[in-house]
């Protein structure tokens, strides 16, 4: 209970409703147990680093939480309401929440102002020029507003991640989630897309983030959760997991990857 | 309505000999156009440009024609320009293994260039000789993507024998359709000839999609 | 040897009708067989299954029995079994639409197999459903990734019309047989006939392989 308390104490709007919550999430493919039982939240305003080891359901976590992936126990909520069974239903979930994918998955029929109005238009079935002026604000925001009218195929890797990025915001959603999306980019390219992640994170927006850069979670994150296994290792705070590690896995997932601090 | 069914039994003897001819045409079909698209493509990949140009316009040629044009072309057109009177089995085999070696003749050249030249070098690497490796290592490979194309070619080659039936080839379509002239059984001599069709080509068409499966290149 | 290309010659008018009426039979049937074949490939893929049983074993029995036995069948036996009689132009239509869509019904599977399952996520999340996603991000991506094939299902249909000559449409290869029948000049006749379909179907599949090439990235993700 008292490690409850410190989270309370130490958390951003740990008072409010979490806008994310998974209670004792169990996941299966198969016999195999992809996610053992795991607990964990997201408060409003957060951005929450989930690390671990390839393969130990952080992505999968992730993935649950707009309903991608099913779930065989738990319960996911969001702003205090449990996922709704039906389709319909999980669609309105889903349009409060932004998603970017490891492989940006942009759409390469339409141009990159047609990816970004695709959601607003056909979706939110917002008016044309209403989606054209949130589409080139946000390109300005990520910092390409010359490809407009490019497609995806001429574009960079970044590039392509930050329209991607653009993409989900255009849904104007309350939560963004992040899978793995640095993990296809070319080195050179990480930075660009990090730094307009920070900038997403400093605006306030409420973020979940599987990761594989270290450095991004020390500094961006409010709260870093370590997966291995299946199950939760560890969480806290950055300064916690990257100085002070309390668990041995924890220690020697970071020691892998030469992290020193 | 009424439906006389005995037609088709009476006639089965006919019919037999129809789908003996039409099997007997599509495999001599291949017999040829396989060495013959071999040959195409082989002189399609030489670095002699005529021996290549050549091929090229022949398989676009043979490739970009109505087959049932070509059937009466080479009907009329061989007595004239070689004296020879072909019976209409040969005329319908010559024209058919002239389509179908334009069509073989892709395949092959498809399967040789699928081999990327690292294959080659890596065999040559390991101490193979040339022929070793071509043997061994690149003839393999490009079996594998060939075998399916020809597969799904002799069943279309199976269907496309039915277009000889213009010229009075005693194959299965133009039999059931003498027949029904004959006896004024439309309905049961068509659908007898759907049917019989059918019956042969069903389980082809499910074996070229076993063979796909089982050897089919994934991309 | 002698060639004597007059009477072509003097009935090019005759023949240039009978190669409208190729054309125009070949685009009816290329655009209800995408139609259909679009709607057979999704009813297969996503509908119940007392639909998609009978439709596979449909496009499976298309690809057994030659185009000649159903154009004949449904020229010559379907109106004994319907009273239904249709003119020869219709009843080519319908047996090469019948024909083709099969095939077309093939190729749209594949295409839409080989979309990423990637992109129907990132329709998913941006709140799209199952139908807005295949209308908008898979279909339009498919057909892309398709223009080859598409092209091979032109060039075949320009080709099958031909065989409608045998319920006497009078298309170009019919009104060929014709004129080579009448002027006693069946070389000359059928080698123009040949050249003309050559003029017209290599170039159209070198278009489409030309259009795809420029816009192919367009498909893939």
């Amino acid at each position: 209970m008292t490690a409850m308390a410190a989270e309370l104490q130490n958390r951003k709007n740990a008072d409010q409703t979490p806008v994310v919550e998974y209670r004792s999430i169990r996941k299966l493919y198969g016999e195999f147990v992809a996610i053992g039982s795991v607990s964990a939240r997201v408060n409003k305003g957060e951005v929450v680093c989930l690390i671990g080891p390839s393969g130990s359901g952080k992505s999968t976590l992730l993935r649950t939480t707009n309903a991608l992936e099913e779930i065989q126990g738990g319960d996911i909520l969001i702003d205090g309401k449990p996922l709704p069974p039906k389709k319909a239903d999980i669609r309105k979930v889903r349009q409060q929440m932004g998603m970017v994918f490891q492989n940006f998955e942009l759409f390469p029929h339409k141009t990159v102002l047609e990816n970004i109005t695709v959601g607003p238009l056909t979706v939110l079935k917002v008016s044309e020029q209403e989606a054209r002026k949130r589409a080139v604000a946000l390109l300005e925001k990520v910092g390409l507003s010359d490809k407009a009218d490019k497609y995806p195929a001429n574009l960079s890797g970044g590039q392509q991640q930050r329209v991607a990025i653009a993409r989900a915001l255009a849904m104007q959603p309350d939560v963004m989630l992040f899978d793995e999306p640095t993990s296809a980019l070319d080195p050179e390219t990480i930075g660009e897309v990090l730094n307009v992640m920070k900038r997403l994170a400093e605006e306030g927006m409420t973020m979940i983030v599987v990761t594989h850069e270290m450095t991004f979670a020390r500094r961006v994150a409010d709260w870093v959760i370590v997966f291995d296994r299946g199950s939760i290792v560890e969480q806290g705070p950055p300064a916690q997991i990257f100085d002070n590690p309390q668990a041995d896995r924890t220690r020697d997932f970071l020691s892998h990857l030469g992290w020193d601090g | 309505m009424n439906l006389d069914w005995s037609v088709v039994w009476q006639y089965s003897g006919a019919l037999g000999q129809g789908v003996a001819i039409t099997l007997g045409l599509t495999f001599c079909t291949m017999l040829i156009a396989i060495p013959g698209g071999i040959v195409l493509a082989l002189m399609r990949l030489s670095s002699n440009r005529l021996v290549s140009g050549a091929s090229a316009c022949f398989v676009e040629f043979f490739r970009n024609i109505p087959l049932i044009l070509l059937v009466y072309w080479t009907f009329y057109v061989m007595p004239v320009f070689t004296d020879l009177s072909l019976s209409p089995f040969a005329t319908g085999l010559l024209a058919l293994s002239l389509n179908v070696s334009a069509y073989n003749s892709e395949t092959f050249r498809a399967g040789i260039n699928s081999i990327r030249k690292g294959q080659t070098e890596a065999a040559l690497a390991l101490g193979m000789s040339q022929t070793e490796a071509m043997l061994k290592i690149v003839l393999p490979q490009a079996a594998r993507r060939v075998l399916p194309v020809l597969a799904s070619t002799w069943v279309s080659l199976f269907k496309d024998t039915s277009l000889v039936s213009v010229i009075a080839v005693g194959d299965l379509a133009h039999t059931a359709l003498e027949i029904r002239a004959q006896t004024f059984r439309v309905l049961e001599m068509l659908t007898a000839m759907a049917v019989i069709y059918w019956l042969l080509g069903y389980p082809q068409a499910k074996l070229v999609d076993r063979i796909y499966k089982k050897w089919g290149v994934k991309e | 040897m002698d060639f004597d290309f007059s009477a072509v010659i003097d009935s090019w008018q005759y023949l240039a009708g009978g190669l409208g009426l190729t054309l125009l039979l070949s685009a009816l049937t290329v655009i209800l067989s995408l139609i259909c074949g679009v709607a057979v490939a999704l009813g297969r893929m996503y509908g119940p299954k007392w639909l998609s049983i009978p439709l596979v074993f449909y496009i499976d029995s298309m690809r057994a029995i030659p185009v000649l036995v159903v154009l004949v069948w449904i020229y010559f036996a379907l109106p004994l079994l319907t009273g239904l009689n249709l003119p020869p132009f219709w009843a080519a239509l319908v047996a090469l639409t019948f024909h083709i869509s099969a095939y077309v019904a093939e190729i749209v599977r594949a295409g839409i197999g080989s979309v990423r399952a990637g992109q129907t996520q990132a329709g998913l999340v941006l709140g799209m459903s199952e139908a807005q996603v295949m209308r908008k991000i898979v279909l339009p991506q498919a057909l892309i990734r398709m223009l080859p094939s598409i092209g091979s299902i032109i060039s075949i249909t320009i080709k099958d019309t031909a065989i409608a000559a045998v319920i006497a449409v009078p298309e170009l290869m019919k009104r060929t047989e014709t004129v080579s029948g009448q002027s006693f000049r069946p070389m000359e006749a059928f080698t123009v006939a040949m050249v003309v379909y050559f003029l017209i179907l290599f170039p159209v599949t070198r278009l489409i392989d030309l259009l795809y090439k420029n816009i192919g990235y367009r498909g893939r993700s």
